[in-house]
């Protein structure tokens, strides 16, 4: 049942790509690059951050002056920013708005892509499970980078997380304090964001790695007509919505612009946050708010559950159904020279090179590690001394039924 | 030659085309039944050396059928047998080799049309060259 579900999922991506190929061509579909996409998205957000700290002043009452002074709009009365800020400010937070939506929403493509077409079992655990993680810090990083704009929403979402936190029973409390530094918001709160902001993109890229270490070749380039495709996606996403902040006030004042007023719903922040004073609603960003929409629907038990359920399945997705593994590669060790070709060859680093006994022949042989073994045979095809073969399938095997069928056919 | 009945071998992925709806029962292709095909986990495993034994033991043209490119199951297998046959990556195919005997096709399971379109193309691409010198 199970793989029959997965089977029609593979089925229909196929055929949703086969649509995208008549229109890209194989070489430049962005859906064979699934996976290097965030990551090259990844790249943007970390290019345009840095921009964004040179100017950001992570203190209670600069915190959101500051982001506003980078997204150039005046505020009369500012202490910060009495007149415009930054050329293209806006467009720097646009791209990294835009980027990170980009982020997460390649990144969940890349995770539904790898689960319909069944490439997320056995022997790919790891990557699939730090996939899962790599997954929740994109989630957390683009949380707390809601925080930094310190607006009224991002207050909503402060006290939101210690009612998430303080529900977590014995360490509740605890987190809650390290959540923002203390018993209460201070201006070493927003430090600690901007610490946990920058910080979580670093680790993103410990985890990136772990996600790469059983893949011999990962690709981590996507083709250049796709990154210029990308690039053209952000850049006019920020171009034409560049992120700013809103407030009735400001939106008063720009009435007269139709551009202004027609971002007011979109991609702006709210006015400043005043501690104390706790909004109804907040706008949910549909890709990263999605926990709070929750708090605010179902609760905080449930939210746990929730999330931590689905956590759960995505953890143990990768094990069931199980397969029956008879084919793995086998060593044939009087015919092994060394060579290391098969290990060069094999897509998941399932072969070592291993030193063999001083006086041997050949100086090392392969060994196989049979959990990574994907029993695709490649190694096969790369070994030309026929030293490595698949149980069920041998190479002789194979040479008989050429023969046979050359035979038939004459 | 042209009008000679053909006997062509296909080392096929079995992830690449529905060949459970493309068989005539035994390993003949229903739609080409010259087309003889073996089955294998994945274009990766082919050796060259299979290639050149269907050609050396009778085969009039021999092809390797893959996954499309960007999309292999095992990651990197269609790449691999490409390089292989494309001489850049060991085993390579012989030198000695008639190039133009040697088909690739890189297709997924709903591209059953377009690689009986390219099959054909390579096969009135045999007919019509002149007589290989042997």
């Amino acid at each position: 049942m199970y793989r029959k579900f997965l089977r029609l999922t593979k089925s229909l991506t196929v055929s949703f790509e086969k649509v995208v190929n008549f229109l890209t061509t194989q070489e430049h579909n962005p859906l064979y690059f699934h996976g290097a996409l965030p990551l090259y998205i990844f790249w943007f957000l970390i290019f345009s951050g840095i921009l964004l700290w040179m100017y950001y002043i992570p203190t209670l009452d600069r915190a959101w002056s500051s982001v506003n002074y980078i997204s150039a709009l005046p505020v009369p009365g500012d202490p910060v920013n009495e007149a415009a800020g930054i050329p293209y400010g806006a467009v720097v937070r646009g791209i990294h708005r835009w980027g990170a939506a980009g982020m997460m929403i390649t990144t969940i493509l890349h995770m539904l892509r790898v689960y319909f077409t069944d490439r997320h079992r056995s022997w790919r655990w790891l990557p699939w499970v730090t996939g899962v993680a790599l997954l929740a810090f994109v989630l957390f990083v683009g949380l707390t980078g809601y925080l930094l704009v310190w607006d009224a929403r991002a207050y909503y979402i402060v006290v939101a997380t210690q009612r998430l936190l303080e529900a977590v029973p014995v360490a509740g409390a605890a987190l809650s304090r390290f959540l923002v530094g203390g018993d209460g918001i201070t201006d070493y709160t927003l430090t600690r964001f901007l610490f946990f902001h920058v910080g979580g993109a670093v680790l993103i890229f410990l985890l990136v790695w772990m996600h790469f270490i059983r893949l011999k070749q990962p690709v981590a380039t996507p083709s250049r007509a796709t990154n210029f495709m990308v690039l053209g996606f952000i850049l006019v996403a920020a171009g034409t919505l560049p992120a700013i902040n809103i407030t009735r006030e400001l939106l008063q004042k720009y009435a007269a612009d139709p551009r202004i007023a027609a971002q007011a719903l979109y991609v702006a922040s709210d006015a400043p946050a005043q501690i104390g004073t706790l909004v109804d609603t907040i706008r949910y960003d549909a890709w990263y708010m999605f926990p709070y929409w929750l708090v605010q629907n179902v609760g905080v038990t449930w939210t746990w559950l929730i999330l931590g359920g689905a956590t759960l399945l995505l953890c143990v997705a990768p094990f069931y159904p199980k397969d029956r593994r008879a084919n793995i590669a086998e060593v044939i060790e009087a015919k092994c020279t060394g060579c290391t070709f098969c290990s060069q060859d094999c897509p998941f680093e399932a072969i070592t090179m291993v030193d063999r006994a001083p006086g041997s022949k050949f100086k090392q042989i392969a060994v196989v590690q049979a959990a990574r073994c994907s029993e695709c045979g490649i190694c096969v095809g790369a070994c030309p001394f026929q030293a490595i073969e698949l149980p069920e399938l041998h190479s002789k095997t194979l040479e008989a039924d050429l023969l046979d069928l050359v035979k038939k056919g004459a | 030659m042209s009008d000679a009945k053909k006997t062509i071998i296909g080392f096929v992925c079995e992830r690449s085309l529905p060949l459970e709806y493309m068989l005539d029962g035994g390993k003949a292709l229903l739609d080409d039944p010259d087309t003889k095909v073996v089955i294998v986990p994945c274009s990766g495993m082919v050796k060259p050396t299979f290639l050149e034994t269907a050609l050396a033991k009778g085969a009039d043209a021999t092809f390797v059928c893959g996954c499309a490119i960007g999309d292999c199951h095992y990651r990197t297998g269609n790449l691999m047998i490409r390089e292989r046959l494309e001489g850049k990556r060991s085993p390579k195919l012989r030198k000695t080799t008639d190039r133009r005997k040697v088909g690739m096709f890189f297709v997924t399971m709903k591209d059953r049309t377009a690689f009986l379109a390219a099959l054909a193309e390579f096969k009135a691409g045999l007919d019509a060259r002149p007589a290989q010198e042997e």
